[in-house]
């Protein structure tokens, strides 16, 4: 197959697998990106998201399975194929020394851009993420947001059809956030198919049209955020925080109709309930089955309730 | 190999950008050759700049030797030398040792000439000054030396020292046939010594050598060996910017962009081969304006630098692909710059090294390194360098060759 012959999606991503020595990182991951789509994975640090970002990225090989880019081969020298994506890594990597301009120039080079084409495109790039006014700032001086912002840019000053987004507002404070979510999101429309990784469920919910859930190096459950809560059911989530026995919990559930243990542990447990009358059921025989509670919450179902429900276990930062 | 230029501006920009790091490896090797230069007074090969032996002399005999001797200060060839003052008494002497950092205090013993051309034993008092080490104990063999002398010409005049003392007191100046006598008897005795003195078996021939390239110049001996140990510190530290990107993210983000793995490290490479090669050019520049060091004609020199450069580049470039961190790389590379200094003969000559040592001295990338710069510094051409540019080329090729190819391996695996 040809580098990049156009004919296929922005990404497809066929069963892939990859170890590191003898721990399986990737086990068998497949998902596809469309055009204007943001898909995201989903899933707790370590569940292999970067791992299957730099299979993408070319940056390793995947021990089996495929990973084609607008139809070509992501592995080995498609150079094409690369020219046509952007990466924003987790970390900042971006040259302190340099200014932000200088940075997005260099960049910009490398992917083949050059005089006016890369002018312009630099002069967009810092538009795009609202640094014009700091273009001439040495990296190193700005702040952890502002490099988050430059940092995206870096991925987005080619003008790539598909973008590889690898939790890029790890560690900033929610207006910068915004703002790159909003760039994102724009991206998108324009045409930009964009895969996007975070353990922030709040985010993915807001921003991805489909999701996969990762754990394990697998795909847990992948579908749209409709689709992924109606897995866990439509009624809501049942949460409390204090004494809790699994063997105990379990028998109170089952008193219950329309009521489901999804998870104990550490102290905490979650329920989901059929519908409201279920869950008025279940806050009642918990009350009356005399447990001392600390917190107890009723939440409409969410992808929290969701990764609760997939894995036994909450997901954290 | 646009894509390796522009990686290679990028990281001269970022160079230029904060060159403290840079300034500091091209420091180290410039004052270590300015606080020898310091220490030694100069150049090492320029007489003129010997220091002078300063002395003391108290006369107390004030007969016709002692004169001659205290008279040598008035000789302008011994007056470059030579920085003689009298002293009227032994406490003026000893305060004026202390004081004013005379060398030795030389004491003519009362009856020293009269005992010395009646062929007496005689002795000469000699008072060193313990707080100098070196001119002390020139101090001592110019006085040794003299001594010897003063003997043998005390045995050549025999007999008519004690009627020469006489005329020296001022007497026996009427006794024209005496005196003619005397003179007679004298020339005689050392017609009688010409076989056993002339001519010399050694002779010392004295010629003008070339402004600034004779002798042996101590400053033109080690400041190469300071430039290859400066090139050395600054190749490590420019290479562990390869682990540095690596840590920070922006090797593996190059690595998705459009272009392959050997270009960035070959860029990589070569901009550090270049602010070596500047490094390079500082510290030759450095030695001709502030230690006058000759490094002969621009082919041979402009050979070595680079082949002594692309030596450089490659240990580096091998060292930092065998390391895990930039930490692991930067210690290891100091303490292989300093072994490979000392093993190839940066600080001593490599003769005064165990015998069991010396093969080991001809694995050091140093010795033929700053061996190739004194050869040009003590004038030596094309001929005179191309066996250690030959051996350079090599050392550059090989670790160049296994140092790409390690940390291309190491992409391959992740592992960049």
């Amino acid at each position: 197959m040809t580098a990049n012959d156009g004919k296929g999606p922005p990404l497809r991503v066929g069963e892939v697998r990859f170890s590191y020595g003898k721990t399986r990182a990737v086990d068998g991951v497949s998902f596809e990106v469309a055009a204007g789509e943001i898909f995201g994975l989903l899933g707790p640090n370590g569940a292999g998201k970067t791992t299957t970002i730099s299979m993408i990225s070319g940056l390793l090989t995947p021990e089996s399975g495929q990973v084609l880019i607008f139809g070509g081969e992501a592995s080995g020298a498609s150079g094409a194929a690369r020219a046509r994506m952007g990466v924003v890594p987790q970390e900042v990597a971006l040259y302190d020394e340099l200014s932000a301009a200088e940075n997005l120039r260099f960049w910009g080079q490398l992917y083949g851009l050059r005089g006016a084409a890369l002018q312009d495109a630099v002069r967009q790039a810092l538009g795009l993420v609202g640094l014009t006014d700091r273009r001439n700032e040495k990296v190193g001086k700005l702040s952890g947001g502002l490099k988050r912002r430059l940092n995206l840019a870096v991925g987005l000053v080619h003008g790539p059809a598909l973008l590889l987004l690898d939790e890029p507002t790890v560690g900033i404070d929610p207006q910068a956030r915004l703002h790159i979510l909003e760039v994102v999101r724009d991206q998108a429309k324009a045409g930009c198919a964009v895969l996007y990784t975070s353990h922030y469920l709040e985010e993915a919910e807001q921003i991805c049209d489909r999701l996969a859930i990762v754990d394990h190096g697998r795909v847990l459950a992948a579908g749209t955020v409709a689709e992924l809560r109606r897995l866990v059911g439509e009624g809501p989530v049942v949460q409390l925080r204090g004494e809790v026995d699994a063997d105990r919990l379990k028998a109170l559930a089952g008193r219950c109709p329309g009521v489901g243990l999804l998870s104990c542990a550490d102290g905490t447990a979650s329920f989901s309930a059929r519908d409201a009358a279920a869950c008025s059921g279940l806050v009642r025989e918990l009350f009356q089955a005399g447990l001392k509670l600390e917190d107890l919450r009723v939440q409409e179902p969410n992808l929290q309730s969701l990764f609760l429900k997939l894995t036994g276990r909450e997901l954290r930062d | 190999m646009r894509a390796i230029l522009i990686l290679t501006l990028k990281d001269l920009r970022r160079r230029l950008a904060d060159p403290a790091g840079l300034l500091l490896n091209l420091a180290i090797p410039l004052v270590m050759g300015a606080m020898m230069y310091l220490a030694f007074g100069g150049r090492g090969g320029d007489t003129n700049a010997a220091p002078v032996l300063r002395i003391l002399v108290l006369d107390l005999d004030q007969g016709p030797v002692a004169r001659a001797i205290t008279g040598a200060s008035g000789n302008p060839e011994a007056a470059r030398r030579l920085d003689m003052r009298l002293v009227q008494s032994r406490e003026e002497g000893l305060r004026r040792l202390r004081e004013e950092e005379f060398a030795a205090l030389l004491v003519l013993p009362e009856g020293f000439s009269k005992a010395l051309l009646d062929r007496r034993q005689v002795e000469l008092e000699l008072l060193k000054n313990p707080a100098q080490t070196v001119m002390p104990i020139v101090a001592q063999q110019i006085t040794e030396v003299l001594s010897l002398y003063l003997s043998i010409g005390a045995r050549i005049v025999g007999d008519d020292g004690a009627r020469i003392r006489v005329l020296f007191e001022g007497e026996g100046w009427t006794d024209a046939a005496g005196i003619a006598a005397l003179i007679t008897s004298l020339r005689d005795r050392v017609i009688d010594m010409r076989d056993l003195l002339f001519p010399p078996l050694i002779e010392v021939e004295k010629t003008s050598a070339k402004k600034d390239t004779g002798g042996f110049d101590l400053i033109a001996w080690l400041f190469p060996g300071m430039v290859m140990m400066g090139l050395l510190f600054t190749s490590v530290s420019q290479m562990g910017d390869l682990l540095r990107e690596s840590q920070q993210g922006t090797l593996r983000r190059q690595l998705t962009a459009p272009l392959g793995a050997a270009q960035v490290v070959m860029a990589k490479v070569l901009s550090v081969a270049i602010v070596v090669a500047i490094a390079f050019c500082l510290l030759v520049a450095a030695g001709r304006l502030a230690f006058r060091i000759h490094w002969g004609a621009l082919g041979p020199l402009a050979a070595t630098g680079a082949l002594v450069v692309l030596a450089a580049t490659g240990f580096a470039a091998l060292l930092f692909s065998l390391v895990r961190t930039e930490r692991q790389g930067d210690a290891l590379g100091g303490i292989l710059t300093m072994l490979m200094s000392l093993l190839g003969g940066t600080f001593f000559p490599i003769e005064a090294l165990p015998a069991w040592m010396e093969p080991l001295s001809k694995l050091m990338l140093s010795r033929w390194g700053h061996g190739a710069l004194r050869i040009l510094a003590e004038g030596g051409g094309w001929e005179a360098v191309s066996g250690h540019l030959a051996v350079l080329a090599g050392i550059a090729l090989v670790c160049t060759a296994l140092g790409v190819a390690f940390l291309g391996r190491r992409h391959l695996r992740g592992a960049l």
